[in-house]
């Protein structure tokens, strides 16, 4: 039964070929809604399940989550539609779950922590997506460029959204990597070196994401649409400064 | 002195963030804001290295429980003072010199954050800390490069900046991860009175943990001071603004230097990490000077002559001089960053008056017209090979008796004569109307840089390293067995010295060259000039990674 339960939350703490259940899904979902429960719900059933299960993560499974995250951060470098790109991110960032369950004590709540900290930065770039989409009709890199000189704000906060999806320093997917690099660099090379590579894919992808949307000489269009309110500015400002605050706290479990 | 610690990363952090949150009621004062802002800190900066010097202590702020820990040592106020200077300078000058950019105030906060960064760099006391700094820097040096949005080209070596950085963060990364759990703390003090105590106590990845941490931070220090194969994106980051590049090259690019100091106490433990610093440094400097010569950009140039010059530093460390390589990253800053900020001037002056006065180290170096009537070339030869070896003996006699037991020093020392032979050899052919007056110039101004460069390398050695034993240590994991090191000397001297019969040779010979030599010649010149094709595999690799993800992703469903 235990192993039945650790298999299952392979599909919600995707493990390829499994992970494809789930991009199917939330590519099939056009509600932004129903597809922001998803980020939410998904990765914490799986970390349920696993709890649940109570069994260890055997050594293969981690090796196996950890190729589904190098796998699906080496195909989002060619990602160009921004919610196919929080899809696949998810699935990679999620897979790296697997590592940080490993630790000796982790309870629930360590766990499910770990995981809002890499739902969360994904749930606000959905939401920006849609602000684009708004704009633009479409959510999409190099379709239109340079959206950093007319759009400041928008762009700000798509730079700084994207610095917490790829788990830069003080973001609570900082902590979530750091823990899992805890689990598994010192027992093995190759684990700390995959897991270093799923990393730089996720910085690489994320520095690509930020070149097509915000790089570039704007046209015409572009220029005339209206930057996101400072209203609306703020309550992401405030969103990410408390996930800052939250990233600064959870560092402190790793002492 | 704690609070002066505190205020040294508050000041900048707070700059930064008032001309962010205030950057449209700030207009152009978001300059003035920070220049201030750099001023106080740099106030701070010479107050901590005097309180540093003066009551020799170091001070030690915690924040958070087991991390956040920031020090006020010797390497870190020295660190500080050189960071707060040149960041003044490059903001001063960024005052009038990006006045008509877009995003002025965006520019002085990214730079604001850039100096915050760099000073918790120096002066994290743990490895969190260290980590944190460390990413955050590689992440405001990629916004600052691409700081004009709309230059595709400047954005894409922000890019290679980024990805490249990223490699040396993991290895930190996997290096402090090593560290925490073989000791089970993240303070450096703690780690490194481990590491003394009870060397090779834990064994990863198949060998003793320092050696394992030593070769990550080999790795780290590597990216981020553009050793050899992570070197490519130095030389072409310079569409970013010139003061970006006077700081990056000034400043960022030292933090390989500063690691492995910090690390000193690792590296000591090591056995084969200080001789791939050696290596790697040496060989680093050799390809960096090499394509430093082939340019015809300027700015391209400095940017290849810091690879060179960063290639110099670490391999200072391999040889265990470690503080003769943070007066070196210094020294380098200084003159490095005044060469950045004159470079705008001199390509307008060269764009308006094209015509180079007639001066006579240009008509010999450039222009290869030597003078009609040689000296006696014994007479040369033997002030050539004899002066520079007197001066850098006696120079080294004066601070340390026993330097010759050192091979570190012997190395410094080799390098140091053939630097001066080589400047004496090329200049006695000059034609200049009193030649031994040149002589003696160049032998006045070698001798000064010589005993400069000892005395104060001395002086930094014992500020940073005031246990000699300590110090000993440090030359002491540099040390290779006599046989080898003798042969590498005399191999060495033998290329050196065949560069020099064939330099002498091709010159005489200049018209008579054969032409399969010269065809041989022409394809290694193609190859410098083209950065022995680096960029291109690099380029090519990624283009060929980004088509197997598009075919994977095709093939998959995009799921």
């Amino acid at each position: 039964m235990s192993g039945i339960l650790l298999l299952l939350a392979g599909l919600f703490l995707p493990l390829f070929p499994l992970s494809m259940v789930f991009n199917g899904l939330f590519g099939r979902m056009q509600n932004r809604t129903l597809r922001i429960a998803l980020l939410l719900i998904w990765p914490q059933i799986g970390v349920a399940l696993v709890v649940a299960s109570g069994m260890d993560v055997p050594g293969w499974m981690l090796v196996w989550a950890l190729l589904t995250a190098i796998f699906y951060g080496f195909r989002a470098l060619v990602l160009r539609e921004v919610s196919l790109w929080v899809s696949f991110i998810a699935t990679s960032v999620w897979a790296v779950m697997w590592l940080v369950m490993d630790s000796q004590g982790a309870g629930w709540y360590e766990l499910a922590k770990y995981a809002l900290g890499f739902s969360l930065p994904l749930i606000l770039l959905l939401l920006l997506s849609g602000e684009l989409e708004q704009r633009f009709g479409a959510a999409y890199t190099g379709l239109y460029n340079g959206l950093a000189q007319p759009l400041p704000r928008l762009s700000w906060l798509i730079v700084m959204v994207v610095l917490a999806v790829i788990a830069t320093p003080l973001f609570p997917a900082f902590s979530a990597v750091m823990a899992a690099m805890l689990n598994v660099a010192p027992d093995s090379f190759m684990m700390a070196l995959m897991l270093s590579i799923a990393w730089f894919m996720w910085g690489w992808a994320g520095a690509r994401l930020i070149q097509g949307l915000l790089i570039g000489k704007e046209t015409g269009a572009i220029a005339t649409q209206a930057d996101i309110s400072s209203g609306k500015a703020w309550i992401y400002a405030v969103v990410l400064v408390v996930m800052v605050l939250s990233g600064i706290y959870m560092i402190g479990g790793l002492a | 002195m704690e609070q002066l610690v505190i205020l040294l990363l508050v000041l900048p952090l707070l700059a930064g963030l008032v001309n962010h949150l205030f950057s449209k009621s700030l207009g152009y004062r978001s300059a003035t804001l920070s220049v201030y802002g750099a001023v106080i800190t740099f106030a701070v900066a010479v107050y901590l290295l005097l309180e540093v010097l003066v009551e020799e202590r170091s001070a030690t702020v915690q924040f958070g429980d087991g991390w956040g820990i920031v020090l006020g040592d010797p390497l870190s106020s020295l660190m500080a003072l050189l960071i707060t200077g040149i960041s003044l300078i490059v903001r001063i000058y960024s005052v009038k010199y990006m006045i008509e950019e877009e995003g002025y105030g965006r520019f002085f906060m990214l730079l604001d954050f850039m100096t915050a960064s760099l000073l918790l760099m120096v002066t994290a006391g743990d490895l969190i800390t260290l980590v944190i700094a460390w990413h955050l820097v590689g992440v405001v040096l990629y916004f600052l490069l691409g700081f004009d949005t709309r230059s595709a080209v400047a954005s894409r070596y922000a890019l290679w900046t980024l990805v490249t950085y990223r490699i040396g963060d993991l290895a930190l990364v996997v290096a402090a991860v090593l560290l925490y759990h073989a000791y089970g703390t993240w303070s450096l003090s703690e780690i490194f009175t481990h590491v003394t105590e009870n060397p090779g106590e834990h064994i990863y990845f198949g060998m003793a943990l320092e050696e394992a941490v030593g070769l990550l931070l080999a790795l780290a220090a590597f990216a981020r001071s553009a050793q050899l194969f992570l070197h490519t994106w130095l030389p072409y980051t310079m569409d970013g603004p010139s003061p970006v590049s006077a700081l990056m090259h000034a400043g960022i690019v030292n933090a390989g230097g500063f690691l492995i100091n910090r690390f000193a106490p690792i590296f000591v433990q090591t056995e084969s990490v200080m001789h791939l610093l050696f290596v790697m440094g040496l060989v680093t400097a050799i390809i960096g000077s090499v394509l430093m010569l082939t340019q015809n950009d300027i700015k391209k140039a400095l940017g290849y002559s810091t690879m060179g010059q960063m290639g110099f530093m670490i391999m200072e460390c391999g040889v265990g001089a470690f503080s003769l390589a943070i007066y070196h990253l210094i020294a380098h800053g200084l003159f490095k960053g005044t060469l950045f900020l004159g470079a705008g001037s001199v390509i307008n002056e060269a764009r308006q008056h094209d015509g180079v006065p007639k001066q006579d180290l240009y008509t010999f170096v450039v222009e290869r017209k030597s003078a009609k009537r040689n000296q006696p070339w014994l007479v040369m030869a033997g002030i050539t090979l004899a002066v520079p070896i007197i001066i850098l003996t006696m120079a080294h006699w004066l601070v340390a008796q026993d330097f010759f037991q050192k091979q570190g020093a012997i190395v410094l020392l080799f390098f140091g004569w053939i630097t001066g032979a080589q400047l004496l050899f090329n200049t006695y052919r000059m034609d200049v109307q009193n030649v031994w007056r040149l002589v003696g110039m160049i032998i006045f101004s070698f001798a000064l840089v010589i005993a400069g460069y000892v005395l104060i390398s001395h002086a930094f050695d014992l500020f940073l390293y005031p246990d000699p034993a300590f110090r000993a240590e440090i030359y002491t994991a540099a040390h290779i067995d006599v046989f080898w090191f003798d042969l590498l000397v005399i191999l060495t001297t033998a290329v050196i010295v065949a560069g020099w019969v064939l330099t002498y040779y091709s010159e005489q010979n200049r018209l008579k060259g054969e032409a399969h030599l010269n065809r041989l010649w022409l394809s290694f010149y193609a190859m410098v000039s083209r950065e022995f094709y680096m960029t291109d595999i690099y380029a090519w690799l990624t283009r060929a990674l980004l088509k197997v993800s598009a075919r994977l992703n095709v093939l998959l469903r995009w799921r």
